[in-house]
């Protein structure tokens, strides 16, 4: 359904020029002659009098569709309090407040994490300071159309054209000074955080009014003259400092560590981040100590002591065929453990023993690779029985019905869980279904081909509806994990074709060349083939993750408490803001907009930086 | 160990558990049995739970009646719960091809406007392009639909041109034309008028081929054919006598046993494997004789054989699906029958206004214009945006790959600017547009299903409605399931039918 569109991004690979033809150099590229103003407006707006005609025509278009907006966003009838009181309600639902520092420390860690990354992966690029005018007077102009447009009283056009004037004036400033293309350049971070800075100035400067809703006062609706709450521009202005802060250390320390080990920490951290936060932070289990130390915990480091022995064992180079008899009775137990009443943990660790002992031989070696491996088999047994046992603790944050957040953040959370989980599950797919084994191809095919040829809302009513008959008796599901799940196989399915792709772009000389010093086959697909075809597919990928990012909506129509469905539903059902679906769903958009938007430029300057999108 | 040569190592037998034949086959059996072990134990499950509950999974709901009002459609009362669905079908499919048809239209337009010499065209193509497909689809449709809401009441004087077209908070009203009595006989011309299309297309062409002047082939095809449509208009009622033809033919299917088309269905399968497997065994013969099939292909052997067998269990166990074959084709020869039996003044075509009807305390549509409701609108509006803008991506980058050379070489060929369009860069683009452009299709089907959130009685709506009053869940999944199915595997059909004749030819 609203089908993952890959094309959203791979389509700009056509974007450039059709580089098909033209050889790729490493020269700088050839300079377009500048043409002046004048010259430019001639050449592309009046250059035959069919363009002449085409220019005045879509000039009126854009003007009455600008208009139109304007006249519908500043309309007096329009009831903009909605959005601008519920606020908190719709990034966070009904979180309680006195708990809500945790969401902070939430935004605070991804803060740290972005600053870290950005830093440690180069991010930014030099800008000359003449196209920072350029964009400026661009914004100029923009502004003073808006108070031209806008059904605003005098004074206020008056004050919004002096605004776009001073806009401008600083713009030409900025163009003139600089001196043409090789003139000084600006960092592209620094552009980005004298933007935020003025975002958050302006939250203590200018009054954008103080709203708030008070389900237990009467009048519910708080709505003061003045700034926003400190409550909002105090936290807002530290989680800036945080992210300029972690920026800089991430830079001190960039020159300091061994590069690869340092990335590898950090995208373990962004992994392990969304369920910390979540689980930990945002859930505080309240961890009932007693049952973790005789339960849990033994059983963690029995896992632990046992999966020790076994791998260091199994991934000695001498080990022989009895290491693979071994691990495939550890399997089998994992499966007739099912057979038998015991605790899940206990079945969940068994089956990932398992994998773990099966894939084993792959990464034998040396003891360095044998630490390496049995410490990667502690930490992810150690991130997943806290985690199990997390989940299965009752949490200390009691909000009213339903899951325990709501709003953006579930939005965000479906969707980076469902990435998540997919990415391993598709990549096993388009795996078996170019496999040379018939019975997994086919399988592979027919879940492929099923899935993908059924919309998206029906999985999400079937899981929704049917899980729980599927479940054996005296197991429970949420409903978001429920729809979780069934967001998972929809998403893997693309997922799948996505890798796919690159798959196929790998030639037969590299499996070939694998084959001929020894590799196994595991250690071909894992070494070789597959980072070549992720590398290959990451344009699709993207193109993805905006397809699931943007497809959480769907989540409204089978009633869980996201943004669309408080800005639909919940708000409009207050009544103080009757008859305000319009307002809210043009802010929901205005939000889905700006992440999918943001993330679609990302995906194209990755293109350009890693040159994937050529050919 | 060391000392073996090559040829001893090779003829040495591997031990059984390194084979590597045998350890494929047997992780793929053993998955093969968890894959249907897991099912099993989730159907057994279900199936617990199920009875547990009282509910049962019988699909004779779809002949007991149903207390459902569909918002629009063919029939917006059914009866039963199987009507309910075949509405909602209808309603499903219309919103699809009207969809797909003008999404297609403003996809080129955008497309094109995106690679327009004009700045300002440019722009206002990118800007849809950008705002369009980065919001989801469904906060679109909801937007529309709450826009469409706050329209002006329905009134006896509703505008903007009272009795022909009517926009309100009821929706949008406007004439139809809609296909009469004497629709099937007419068809009947239009098709021989197709098959004399083909002849006169033929002709010219050979004349073209040997003359090597322009004689415009399609172009006369095209006008045979409209002027068998029109000559249709005056001489239709000739074909009546078809009714009898059909009736007939209806007659012969029913005094059928049953054994018939079983033994037809269990030849037929039979039979397709048989070919099947020996042109397969030789295509991967070599010129000496020599047969070499990896297990791959041996797999492939037995899975024909096997599916083939198993055909003919179901056919012969099943008789319940030849009764149904034969009803069915009864039936349909019988309906055709019905149709080709009317009244010789028939026409093939009518036309009506749409009016606005007081009953009760509120006006309302009557149900003699066409009325698109405002659910409808808004999906219709919500998937046409939306599409539009992948499509226009596509044909921008499909345009954008045809090499420059190839527009230049015909320029220097001394073709004109419409000409170098038409027999150069179209077709090459055509090329590449077209697969994207069918994915997009396929999309924008399943998008329909969203209707949901706005109220529209697509199959999806009803069927909610539906397992909400009967308790059929499962059966009604398996309904959207094998609809979506197939309306994706017709599309794809098409698409790659088109595809296949679109197809670069190498040597």
């Amino acid at each position: 359904m609203t089908e993952l569109d890959s094309s959203n991004v791979s389509s700009t690979a056509a974007k450039g020029q059709p580089s098909a033809a033209t050889p790729v150099s490493k020269t700088a590229p050839p300079v377009t002659p500048k043409l002046s103003t004048w010259e430019w407006v001639r050449e592309n707006l009046f250059s035959s009098p069919f363009n002449c005609g085409l220019t005045v025509v879509t000039t009126v278009i854009l003007l009455t569709i600008f208009r139109g907006l304007l006249a519908f966003i500043f309309n007096p009838v329009r009831q903009w309090n909605g959005v601008a009181t519920n606020l908190r309600l719709m990034m966070t639902r009904a979180y309680p407040e006195e708990q809500y520092v945790r969401v902070w420390v939430c935004v605070a860690v991804i803060l740290i994490l972005t600053g870290l990354s950005m830093a440690i992966w180069h991010a930014g690029s030099a800008l000359p300071v003449s196209e920072v005018g350029r964009k400026l007077l661009t914004t100029g102009t923009i502004l003073v159309l808006f108070a031209l447009l806008a059904p605003f009283s005098t004074t206020a056009t008056m004050l919004w054209l002096l605004v776009a004037l001073v806009v401008l004036g600083f713009a030409e400033l900025l163009r003139r000074s600089a001196g043409g293309l090789e003139g000084q350049t600006i960092s592209t971070l620094t552009l980005l955080v004298i933007t935020l800075s003025g975002l958050v100035a302006s939250l203590w400067v200018i009054p954008y009014g103080h709203h708030s809703y008070i389900p237990k006062r009467d009048p519910r609706v708080l709505a003061e003259p003045g700034t926003v709450a400190l409550s909002t521009k105090l936290p807002w202005t530290l989680m800036l400092v945080i992210a300029v802060v972690a920026y800089f250390t991430g830079r001190a320390l960039r020159d300091r560590l061994p590069t690869n080990a340092t990335r590898f920490t950090l995208i373990a951290l962004w992994l392990l981040a969304p369920p910390a936060l979540l689980y930990l932070v945002l859930r505080d289990p309240a961890f009932d100590m007693g049952h973790v130390a005789t339960t849990d915990l033994p059983i963690f480091a029995a896992y632990a002591l046992g999966g020790t022995a076994l791998l260091s064992w199994l991934t000695r180079p001498s080990t022989g065929e009895l290491g693979r008899i071994v691990s495939a009775v550890v399997l089998l137990a994992g499966f007739c453990s099912f057979l038998t009443p015991m605790r899940m943990i206990v079945r969940i660790d068994m089956l990932a023993l398992a994998i773990f002992a099966l894939a084993a031989p792959t990464f034998s070696g040396g003891p360095r690779a044998q630490k390496r491996y049995v410490a990667g088999w502690i930490g992810l047994l150690g991130v997943m029985s806290w985690l199990i046992t997390a989940i299965n603790t009752p949490s200390t944050v009691s909000v009213p019905g339903g899951f325990f957040i709501g709003g953006m953040s579930i939005t965000l959370m479906v969707a980076v869980f469902t990435l998540v989980i997919s990415f391993p599950l598709g990549i096993a797919l388009a795996l078996a279904r170019t496999s040379s084994m018939p019975i997994f191809r086919l399988l592979a095919t027919w879940f492929i081909e099923f899935v993908r040829g059924i919309p998206l809302i029906t999985i999400l009513i079937f899981f929704s509806i049917m899980v729980p008959l599927f479940l054996p008796r005296g197991m429970h599901l949420g409903e978001v994990a429920a729809v979780i799940i069934g967001y998972v196989l929809f998403s893997s399915a693309y997922l799948a074709e996505n890798v796919r792709g690159g798959l196929q772009s790998i030639t037969r000389g590299q499996q070939e060349a694998a084959d001929a010093v020894g590799m196994t086959t595991a250690q071909k697909t894992l070494f070789i083939v597959l980072p070549q075809a992720l590398r290959v597919s990451i344009p699709p990928l993207v193109g993805h993750c905006i397809g699931v990012f943007k497809e959480t909506s769907l989540l409204a129509i089978i009633g869980v408490f996201d943004i669309l469905y408080i800005g639909r539903i919940v708000i409009p059902g207050q009544t103080e803001f009757m008859g305000s679906t319009k307002e809210n769903v043009l802010f929901v958009s205005l939000i889905y907009w700006i992440f999918a938007y943001q993330m679609s430029k990302a995906s194209q300057r990755l293109e350009q930086r890693t040159g994937l999108g050529e050919r | 160990m060391t000392d073996l040569t090559t040829q001893e190592r090779v003829s040495q037998r591997v031990p059984l558990w390194r084979d590597v034949v045998v350890l494929k086959w047997v992780t793929q059996v053993f998955l093969l049995i968890v894959v249907f072990g897991a099912m099993w134990f989730l159907a057994n499950q279900a199936g617990d739970n199920l009875r547990a509950r009282n509910i049962n999974t019988e699909f004779d709901f779809l002949e007991r009646p149903v207390d459902i009002q569909l918002s629009e459609g063919i029939d917006t009362l059914p009866n039963t719960g199987g009507r309910a669905l075949w509405a909602a079908m209808v309603n499903t499919l219309r919103l699809s091809i009207a969809g797909i048809f003008f999404a297609t239209l403003l996809g080129v337009v955008v497309g094109l406007a995106r690679l327009s010499d004009n700045w300002l065209v440019r722009r206002l193509g990118s800007i849809w392009v950008e705002t369009l497909r980065n919001i989801p689809l469904l906060v679109q449709m909801i937007f529309y639909f709450s826009v469409l809401t706050t329209l002006p009441r329905v009134g006896l004087g509703t505008g903007p041109i009272n009795g022909w077209l009517h926009i309100s908070n009821k929706g949008i009203s406007m004439p139809r034309i809609f296909i009469a009595d004497g629709f099937y006989q007419w068809l009947v011309v239009v098709l021989l008028g197709l098959v004399a299309a083909g002849l006169v297309r033929r002709y010219r062409q050979k004349i073209q081929d040997e003359s090597g002047k322009n004689t415009s082939p399609i172009l006369w095809a095209i006008g045979t054919v409209a002027a068998f449509a029109l000559l249709g208009l005056f001489i239709h009622p000739a074909f009546s006598w078809l009714g009898g033809v059909f009736g007939g033919i209806a007659d012969l299917i029913d005094s059928l046993p049953n054994a018939v088309p079983q033994i037809g269905f269990a030849a037929l399968a039979v039979g397709s494997a048989g070919v099947w497997i020996q042109r397969f065994l030789s295509d991967h013969r070599s010129a000496r004789g020599h047969l070499s099939l990896t297990d791959d292909d041996w797999f492939r052997i037995a899975f024909a054989a096997i599916a083939s067998l198993a055909a003919v269990f179901v056919v012969v166990s099943w008789s319940g699906m030849s009764a149904w074959t034969l009803n069915s084709s009864r039936d349909l020869f019988e309906v055709l029958s019905d149709k080709f039996n009317v009244d010789g003044a028939a026409r093939p075509f009518d036309a009506m206004r749409p009016d606005i009807i007081q009953k009760g305390k509120f006006p309302n549509y009557g149900k003699s214009g066409l009325t698109m409701s405002l659910g409808f609108a808004s999906v219709f509006f919500a998937v046409v945006f939306y599409t539009s803008a992948f499509i226009g991506e596509n044909v921008r980058g499909g345009i954008l790959a045809v090499p420059k050379g190839q527009a230049e070489a015909a320029k220097a060929v001394g073709l004109g600017r419409g000409q170098i369009l038409r027999h150069v860069v179209l077709p090459q683009a055509f090329r590449v547009i077209l697969p994207p452009t069918g994915n997009q299709y396929l999309n924008l089907t399943k998008n329909t299903s969203l209707a949901i959130a706005v109220g529209m009685s697509d199959i999806v709506q009803v069927g909610t409605t539906v397992f909400n009053q009967t308790g059929m869940t499962l059966p009604v999944v398996a309904i959207w399931m094998l609809f979506y199915l197939s309306c994706s595997l017709t599309i794809s059909v098409i698409v790659n039918w088109f595809n296949v004749r679109m197809k670069l030819v190498e040597r």
